[in-house]
Formats: structure tokens, sequence, C-alpha cells
């Protein structure tokens, strides 16, 4: 506070603003200003924000104390800035006292820059001679027992708004052409769905799937919750759709290697993963007539290597050539080349007509150019064999919920007849875990929730009621989340059918070596007893973590992920779909554990997302991109390797090197700008000149 | 050596095992409980709403919740042996309040119901059977009630079977029928001898 005081009385007299202009080294290179200015004419605008600022700060101090800033020519408050009342007074004030620039001290710029531009614009000024100050996010929120630090740190806030208001330069957004094609990456539920909403929308739509089928993990379950539909039967439909669809192009077994260009103008290379068995259309390529795979499966037959078959969790063989499971799309064979011994079996069983296996095929590469993109690349299940107390891997009675649902799926490995591993008996006492692995911060599990266990759980006790009259289920939970639409309805249902619930945490499992039965020890907390129950199976509701491939994925499309590793987005409440870099959404899991609904929410969220650009045809950049100042560069290059968004190149100009910057891929955020040696690059909006001047207001405190 | 009189039993007490075993469960308690009080027991979500309106729940180590718990589970003997089982005042305050819409007042009726099939049951309540048997009330009344209500301007005894005792038969009929009065004879006479 001391402090504080000692500032306040250091109040702004001389010109500052004028020294600061002598100084700054004008971009006369750049040569879109004059040289000589005229005088800046600053408005600012206090918001009172109704008592969110003025509850906590002296508005009429603030005010009298902007008069006094060099370069203010008028100063207002209102009760509401970003009101239509509130927006007329800066408009009318621009125009009345012939204002430079507006300077609004309110709430946060990503809350109101655009509403106050716009108030700018209306008042005939370019609307990037706006700056915000922050008083209420910043200031008045965190000082709200301080209203006298609070006022001076406005006066602050305002005088550095000022400084750097005087000396803001119009400035003109870029607009490009969106090419009219989008990508799809990953062929989940979430993909899928997006993929026939932009198909739908007359949208030309690559769908990239790493796996030889679409599907994903909701084709590995057997019921959905809490409609108790089945999953395959509610999903094939759509992947027939996706087939079916003349505006998707499938691109199964492919991986996206690279990604060059910005929103509107995306090159990307996909790698085709040599299938080792040609679709009808690439043997047609190849010349072979009324060739290629149709699906009949001899090649299956005769293959004499036995695999685990991934989609049945490894509980089922495969071959060497394989499909997934019956309802595959496409329904094209697939070869393992890790385990293949190349014996030529099913190449001569296919036959000359076919000739549908190439075991010597090599991967391909292949060029597409799209407008937007969402990644829906889904989530794996958490290793849960981490957890070391529960014996997963190590006691054969331990399962997942993802095995779990192949049990008892009816064209799962066992037909549908739940049985435990161990001895293949059907199970008379079964503990389902929650949270395992999930609300955990030892660093072995994942710190959230995994959000759907819960309701699968309820699932999975309801089947084995259902399936297994006189199955007892044991739900160990901590919460029972059931937050969805009729969720709360499917826990009462599945307490009423009978199963137990007990709220405590597993804290480990024994096995009895003789009988293979497992031993849960938990604490019943609402009976405050300490639990030893013997069980025939366990079910661990494990946590889910981003897929395997995720953060490959996401740093090929400059997507950010959050310290748990799921992609971030935007906005957490009011842009979930779209990412930090332009044109490039999520769709689905990816973004962070989701159901099925919200999953197809978000799926159309991100489609119809992605479909805006396209439709409109042309993007409009903000003009806070670099650039190059070519009198200055040395042609060093240090800056191309520095931008993380690749928007930087050397050129060869007047026979000698630059850097050029590409705009539309440009972020403005400064890397460059700040590391240049030799101060030859010029940030538009965030200029060298502006930012030395907002720090001499702040250090000097208006003074010299 | 005195001194110590009590504490090794409260210990030995304190270390007994405490563990919960799956075979400890008996559904067909929890069934008979359902059956008796005609309430869902099963469908406690254990939110406490119960103990929380129990008047008996902050003057004593009754915990509603706890009962409805044992049940679910089927801890019988548990829930049956316990003292704290007699002492709900049967004020039905968790019933109104049960979100679930379970009327455990009921349910712990029900308990008392299987408890007595086991001569548990505290001697005041026997008492309280005797009393009705001789006299038609469980509280009878007495000389202090007696001048009370005279001073107030009533009949000394009020208009039941403290005024009409040819009624008393007919409740004794009632109670020989169902062996309540010779039950509580019988428990009486083994506890006081």
């Amino acid at each position: 506070m001391a402090e504080r005081k000692t500032k306040k009385e250091t109040a702004p007299k001389k010109e500052t603003t004028a020294a600061v202009k002598k100084q700054a080294p004008k971009k006369a290179a750049i040569g879109e200003q004059p040289e000589a200015k005229k005088e800046a004419r600053v408005g600012v605008f206090i918001c009172h924000c109704g008592t969110n600022i003025a509850g906590s700060m002296d508005i009429n101090a603030v005010q009298e104390y902007s008069k006094s800033i060099p370069n203010v020519a008028y100063v207002d408050n209102y009760k509401y800035m970003c009101s239509m009342p509130g927006q007329a007074v800066i408009d009318k004030a621009i125009k009345d006292n012939k204002l430079t620039g507006v300077v609004v001290a309110a709430c946060s710029p990503r809350l109101h820059e655009p509403t106050f531009r716009t108030a700018t614009k209306e008042g005939g000024l370019n609307p990037f001679k706006f700056e915000m100050a922050n008083i209420r996010e910043q200031n008045s929120w965190v000082h709200m027992h301080d209203p006298e630090g609070a006022t001076d740190k406005a006066k602050d806030a305002i005088r550095i708004a000022v400084a750097k208001a005087s000396l803001l330069e119009d400035l003109f957004p870029k607009s490009v052409p969106v090419e009219r094609a989008a990508m799809v990456v990953g062929a989940g539920v979430a993909g899928m769905q997006a993929a026939l909403d932009l198909a739908n929308a007359g949208i030309k739509t690559y769908l990239v799937e790493k796996t030889p089928t679409i599907g994903g993990r909701m084709s590995q379950l057997d019921k959905t919750f809490p409609t108790l539909d089945c999953s395959q039967c509610i999903l094939t439909p759509k992947m027939v759709d996706v087939g079916r669809s003349e505006n998707i192009e499938l691109m199964t077994y492919c991986d996206v290697e690279s990604v060059e260009g910005y929103i509107g103008n995306f090159d990307v290379t996909i790698r085709k993963k040599a299938r080792g068995v040609l679709t009808p259309k690439e043997a047609e390529a190849r010349g072979i007539v009324g060739g290629g795979c149709n699906g009949c499966g001899d090649c299956e037959a005769v293959c004499p290597v036995v695999q685990p078959n991934t989609f049945e969790e490894g509980m089922k063989p495969r071959k060497a050539i394989y499909i997934q499971h019956p309802q595959v799309v496409p329904l094209i064979y697939t070869i393992d080349k890790e385990s293949c011994i190349k014996c030529d079996l099913c190449v001569k069983i296919c036959g000359d007509e076919k000739r549908a296996i190439d075991l010597n095929q090599e991967d391909e590469f292949v060029k597409v150019k799209v407008g937007t993109a969402i990644l829906a690349t889904g989530y794996d299940i958490f290793p849960i064999e981490n957890k070391t107390e529960w014996g997963y891997k190590r006691y054969e009675n331990v399962i997942t919920s993802l095995e779990f649902e192949r049990l008892i799926c009816a064209s799962g490995p066992t037909g549908g007849h739940m049985v435990r591993p161990s001895d293949g008996v059907a199970p008379k006492k079964v503990a389902f875990l929650l949270c395992a692995g999930s609300r955990d911060n030892t660093g072995i599990g994942k710190p959230y929730c995994s959000r759907f266990c819960c309701m699968y759980s309820l699932k999975h006790a309801h089947q084995l009621i259902e399936k297994m009259p006189g199955c007892q289920p044991y739900i160990f939970y901590m919460d029972i989340r059931s937050f969805g639409k009729m969720y709360e309805e499917f826990y009462y249902r599945i307490q009423d059918e009978g199963a137990k619930f007990i709220r405590g945490r597993v804290s480990n499992i024994l096995e009895d070596p003789a009988t293979k039965n497992l031993m849960v020890y938990a604490d019943d907390t609402l009976l405050d007893r300490p639990m030893k129950l013997e069980v025939d199976l366990v079910v661990l509701a494990a946590a889910v973590q981003p897929a395997a491939d995720t953060n490959r994925t996401r740093k090929l499309f400059g997507v950010s992920c959050s310290m748990d590793g799921w992609l971030l987005e935007a906005h957490p409440k009011l842009n979930p779909c779209g990412t930090t870099t332009a044109g490039v959404f999520l769709a689905g899991a990816c973004q962070g554990p989701k159901d099925i609904p919200d999953t197809v929410a978000s799926a159309e969220g991100a489609a119809s997302a992605a479909s805006i650009p396209i439709h409109t045809g042309h993007v409009e950049l903000e003009p806070y991109f670099a650039q190059c100042i070519e009198e200055k560069c040395a042609g060093c290059g240090m800056c191309v390797n520095l931008c993380p968004y690749t928007a930087l190149a050397l050129v060869e100009k007047d026979g000698r090197k630059v850097m050029q910057v590409t705009e539309a891929k440009c972020k403005g955020c400064g890397t460059c700008g700040g590391f240049c040696p030799g101060g030859a690059i010029w940030m538009n909006h965030f200029a060298t000149p502006q930012i030395v001047a907002q720090i001499d207001a702040f250090l000097l405190g208006g003074e010299q | 050596m005195a001194k110590i009189k009590g504490y090794p039993e409260a210990l030995e007490a304190k270390l007994r095992d405490r563990y919960m075993y799956g075979d400890d469960a008996h559904p067909e308690f929890t069934d008979s409980v359902e059956k008796i009080s005609m309430t869902i027991p099963h469908m406690c979500y254990q939110c406490g709403t119960c103990t929380a309106s129990c008047p008996s729940a902050p003057r004593s180590s009754y915990r509603i919740r706890k009962f409805v718990r044992r049940v679910v589970l089927g801890l019988e003997t548990e829930a049956l042996t316990d003292p704290d089982l007699w002492l709900c005042t049967t004020c039905y305050s968790c019933t109104d309040r049960c979100p679930r819409d379970i009327a455990p007042t009921d349910v712990i009726m029900a308990m008392r119901n299987l408890a007595f099939k086991r001569d548990i049951i505290p001697v005041n309540f026997l008492k309280t059977v005797q009393a009705i048997y001789t006299t038609g009330h469980g509280v009878p009344n007495n000389d202090v009630n007696r001048a009370a209500r005279v001073k107030l301007g009533m009949d000394a005894d009020p208009p039941t079977t403290h005024t009409y005792k040819e009624f008393i038969p007919g409740i004794q009929k009632i109670l020989d029928y169902y062996k309540l009065k010779a039950n509580a004879d019988r428990i009486v006479k083994e506890r006081e001898g």
C-alpha cells in the first residue's frame, strides 16, 4: 500500500508520448504511415459494469485522473459501456471531439474487444485504433477488498492504454479464399457423424482412419446406456451411409503424414498404408477389370498364421489376413505385415480373376487440399495394469470394461455367454470397480473423471442381472455421476433391479490361487466398516486417455493440448469445437472424455463450425501479422525455425535473401519480432514503439 | 489392578474382527423387511436426510441411515441386536422427507417385529404390553394426572377403558390371540426372575 501511495503522487504531467515518438524508429520501409503524424486525440471511456467495477473503485477519481493524461481529449463514464447507449457515447464522442484513438476501460478484451472495435468503426475511425484497459478481471474482481489500490491500478492501466492508443495505426484485415473441401481425421462415431454432416451440406469430405475399418470404439460396445439399444445396430446404418456417401472419400488404413498451409488452404499428405489387398478400384487401375477384394474370406480360411484380434481385445484369434469383424466398412481384407510369412496361400486361393492380393504392396502418399479440418481421434483405455493393487494382467479374472463389453456381446468371442477367463464358468458374484485409475493424483492414474464409466458400469450390472438370474453385481463407487438425460432414472432402475452399491474405493485385490476367486478389500464408508468380499470376477472401469497417436496428429495440425493430453478447445464454454489454429476443429472424445450423445453433439457442432468458412468462401484474418522490414533484414533466417506456425520463409529478392511472411499463417505471436537481432520485423498492432510507449507510461508514471 | 477394571474388556472389543464378509449378507432378511414394511429400503441412496430429520439422532447413537444400509446389505444380526433399534420415536419425520419415497420408520418397525421373534426387546416395551393387557393403556392414568384433570374441570378418568372397564376383556382377547401377553410375561420373568 505504501508503495502504491508514492506512485499515486507521481502523477503524469509532461508529454511522454512525444518523446517516445522521437525515439521510435518509424517503419518507413513498410511505408504505410506518413512520418508526420497528426496530434493524437484519445478518448477514454470508463465502464462501471454495474457494480462489478464501480463497486470496487472510485470511478470519479479515475475519470479526473484520466483527464490529466497526455493526449487525452475526452473522458466519459457509463454504467454499461457495452450496451447500445454506451456504444453510442463512444460513437458521438469520436465525431464531436475529432478523436484519433479510443480507450475503453472495462472488462477483458476476450469479452468485448469486438464490440468496441465496431463502436470505434461506427464513429468513423479504423477499428484497430482502439485499445482496451482491463479494469475488471485483472483489477476490480481480484482487488475487491482494496478499493484504493484498485483505483490506483485502474489509473495505471488507463495511462498505459492511452500511451498505446496514441501510436496505433490503421490496419486492414486480409481476406483469403477457402477450398471447398474438408478433412475429418478419425472415423469413430464422432468422425463419421462430422463427415456425414459435412457431406450432406454439399462439402467434399476426406475421412481418414488409421485402422482398416470405420466404426471406432462404439462398434466394440454391446449395448448403449440408458436406452439399452444395441450399439452395432444403431451404428452400422451410419457406417453404411458413410461408405455410400458420394461426398465422402473414405481413406481407411491411412495416416496423416504432413499438413501445410492455413485456414482455407491446407495441403495434407496422407500415407496410404500398404494393405496388401487391392480394392476393386485399385485393381481396375492396375488393369485387372472386375478384380479386387470382394470380402469372400477364402484367403482367411487358408492363412496359417494366428494372431490375437485387437477388436476383440485379444480374446479371439484372427489370421494374418483379416477383417476385424463381420460388419466392417469397407469390406476389404487387410494383411498384417508384421506377422505375414508370405506363404502365398492366400494369393493362390484368391485366384487369377480377382488377383486382389499383392504381398509386396508399398505405402503410397496422396496429397489433398482442404479448407478446414476436424480432428476426431478419440480415446484409448488407460493401461490399468499400472495400478498394480488391482492385479490386472496378474489375476486372470480381473478384466477391463471393454473386455466385458466383448464378452457380453452376442457377436463377441464367447457368443455373448458371460464367462470368467480362468475356467470358462459363469460368475455368480461380480465386482465393478469405478474410478479405476480416474480421479487419481498419484501420477500413475489420471486426475480427471472419465465421465462415462458410472453409466456403462450400471449398464453392465443390468446386463448381468438380465442375462444371468442369480448373479449378484456389486458396484464399488465413490460417487455415481448420472448427469445426462434419463441417466438418473437409469441409475434408479438398476438399483431397483438389485445391483448392490458400495460406497468405497477398492484398496486392493488378492487372488485365491486354488479357486482363482478374488478377495476385494474396501471400506463401506456408509456403514463405516471395512469389507472383504469374495467374488468370481472383477471388472475395472478403467480410466480413458487420448488415443495413442493423438500427440503426433495434433502437432501436424498445430493444435495445443491440455496438461493431461486432451486436445485444447479455443474456449471451454463458448468455443468448445474450435481450436487456437484457425480452420481446425475438434469432435468427440479427443477433446475430453465424452459419452455417445455428447460425442455426436460435439461432432455436429464441429461439422457446423467447419462448414462456415467453406460456405462463406473466404475468411478474414486478424491483421496482427509480422512484416519484414527488408532494408534491415540480414537474411540470417534464424526466425524461420522459431516460428511455431511455419509462416516464415527466406526468399531471394533483388539478389539477396530476405525473410517473407505468409500473412494468412502468421498468428502475430511475436516470437520472431522479439528475437530478430536486427530489429527487422514489425509486429502489426504490437510494434516496438507502441510497446515501448506502454512500458514508459507504466515505469515513469507519465514522467520523463 | 482395580484401576484398570473394564479396560481389557473394552480393548478386546475394539480389537475384534470387524470385517464385513460376503457371507454376512442375508438377502432373505432384506426381503422379509421389505415384505413386512411394505416399503423399498433397497432404493436408499444414503443421502442422510432421515438421520438429519431424526429427533433421536442428536441425543443418542441411533442412526436410521445406518439401519437402512444394514437392511440393504442383509446384515441381520448386526441390525437386530443393536439396542439403538428401539430408540426410534416413530415420529415419521424421516418418512415425510425421504427423497426416494422410502418409509424408513416402517423399516424400523419391521425390524422390531423380526427382533421380537428372537425375543430381542427391551423390558420397558414388554411392561407396556402388560399395562395394556391389564388397563387397556400403555401409560395408565395415575393420581397426579387425575388431580390435574379434576382441576381442569374434567372427569378424573378419560372415557376409555379406565371408565368402561367392561371393554378390557376384548383387548385381552386380541393380545392373547397373538400371544403377546404370554410372551411378554415369559420374557420379563426370564430377565427379572
